[in-house]
């Protein structure tokens, strides 16, 4: 029993630092380099990759021993689409301004690596219990390095960081000073810049660990 | 009937699948369809409510009107007709559609009540390069800007020119010339057919 205890907090603390799908993984980089420009979009983004990791995690785990090796990924494909298409309904109808913002990017978590690796990887070979352990873990991590990125890269391009839930909330204000109106971090540039900036960083504080 | 059964075998899981998925989508779109819906009449009538400040409602005409699509389809186009407090007629406004880089690119139209100049365009969904194409979507941006109060006919694109100058000349946005052309070629293609059909109905006239 303590055993599995030990199996399960090891599986979920993997995907939020040592295979973190973002920064130790490299995958998943579409989305977390095209919709960092606010952290309200870089959570909903996190948010809705929960919401299909733990769906599709879950169910292809339960099917696990059906599964006939050939067919496998177009099981997993199917299942993703499935549960993406829900968030992309859910987001049009409670979150249109946002289902707006993030246009293509909520569809395209079709596609995005974390989910079919966790499917294969994960999923596929484990019980209930791991698969949901795993997709929280990696979930959380992956929505955490979104954050961090859409947090720097929203504070140096606009000073701000605001949420818009019908009107605006603006949580920080920083000087109106150069430093933080540097728009070039609102575009593709200011993405590569400050991923590339955390990826040495984390290099950094694992390679002294190691 | 063995080849039947090898088909099962090896497919039952998948055909089963779609099933069950099908029917989650199903009941997921019929319970937030019509909040969609309202949620897309509710921007409509942001956009055209911006662009026609006047306009207290907009109340839509009894009949569709067909405009040419392009590659032989024809759609039907709902025209509504701006209306302030009294009920006096300040504008009219429609929806429509066409390729962009990436994606469709969906518009609101507006137009001046005589139908002579545009209010101008928003834009209801567009999945356009950020950046550079998306920058269509910017209310008061440099490139919505010069078609308020440009002519309600054919409009052209250009890549250099004065963008404060509002005429029938359209300046591109740079890096995303493909969108920008794409906007004009689909105000060209509805803007000059509604008029027209509200003119053969009689619906331009002075009130």
């Amino acid at each position: 029993m303590a055993d599995n205890q030990t199996s399960l907090a090891r599986t979920f603390l993997a995907g939020l630092w040592q295979e973190n799908p973002v920064l130790r993984l490299i995958l998943g980089m579409c989305p977390t380099l095209a919709v960092t420009t606010s952290v309200q979009a870089a959570l909903t983004m996190g948010a809705s990759v929960i919401f299909v990791l733990i769906g599709s995690n879950l169910v292809v785990s339960l099917m696990r021993n059906l599964l006939k090796p050939h067919l496998r990924i177009l099981m997993f494909t199917l299942t993703i689409a499935a549960f993406v298409t829900v968030a992309d309904l859910f987001l049009k109808a409670y979150q249109p301004a946002m289902s707006a913002k993030l246009g293509p990017y909520i569809p395209l978590i079709i596609v995005n690596c974390i989910i079919i690796c966790r499917a294969e990887a994960c999923a596929s070979k484990n019980g209930l219990l791991v698969s949901l352990a795993d997709a929280v873990g990696m979930g959380l991590g992956f929505t955490g390095a979104l954050a961090v990125l859409a947090l720097v890269r929203e504070l140096l391009a606009t000073g701000q960081i605001v949420f818009e839930f019908g009107q605006k909330v603006t949580l920080v204000s920083l000087p109106d000073v150069p430093l933080f109106r540097m728009a070039g971090m609102a575009m593709p540039v200011g993405a590569f810049l400050t991923l590339g900036l955390m990826l040495g960083l984390v290099k950094m504080v694992t390679g002294k660990r190691s | 009937m063995s080849k039947l059964r090898f088909f099962w075998e090896q497919s039952w899981l998948l055909l089963v699948s779609s099933l069950v998925f099908g029917v989650l989508l199903a009941i997921a779109d019929t319970a937030w369809a019509p909040r969609i819906a309202r949620n897309e009449v509710e921007k409509f009538t942001r956009l055209a409510g911006g662009m026609l400040p006047e306009a207290k409602r907009f109340e839509p005409l009894a009949s569709k009107i067909p405009v040419d699509a392009g590659k032989g389809k024809t759609v039907q186009v709902e025209v509504y007709r701006a209306v302030d407090d009294s009920g006096r007629r300040v504008g009219w406004a429609f929806v429509c559609e066409g390729s962009g880089f990436a994606d469709k690119i969906k518009l609101v139209v507006a137009a001046d009540a005589g139908f002579e100049k545009l209010a101008g365009f928003g834009v209801l969904s567009s999945n356009e390069t950020p950046g550079f194409g998306d920058k269509i979507t910017i209310p008061g941006g440099f490139y919505q800007k010069q078609f308020v109060g440009a002519p309600a006919g054919t409009l052209t694109l250009v890549k250099t020119g004065d963008a404060e100058r509002i005429d029938g000349e359209i300046v591109a946005i740079s890096g995303a010339t493909v969108t920008s052309q794409a906007v004009v070629d689909i105000l060209n293609r509805y803007v000059s057919a509604v008029r027209a059909a509200l003119q053969e109905q009689g619906l331009l006239t002075k009130e």
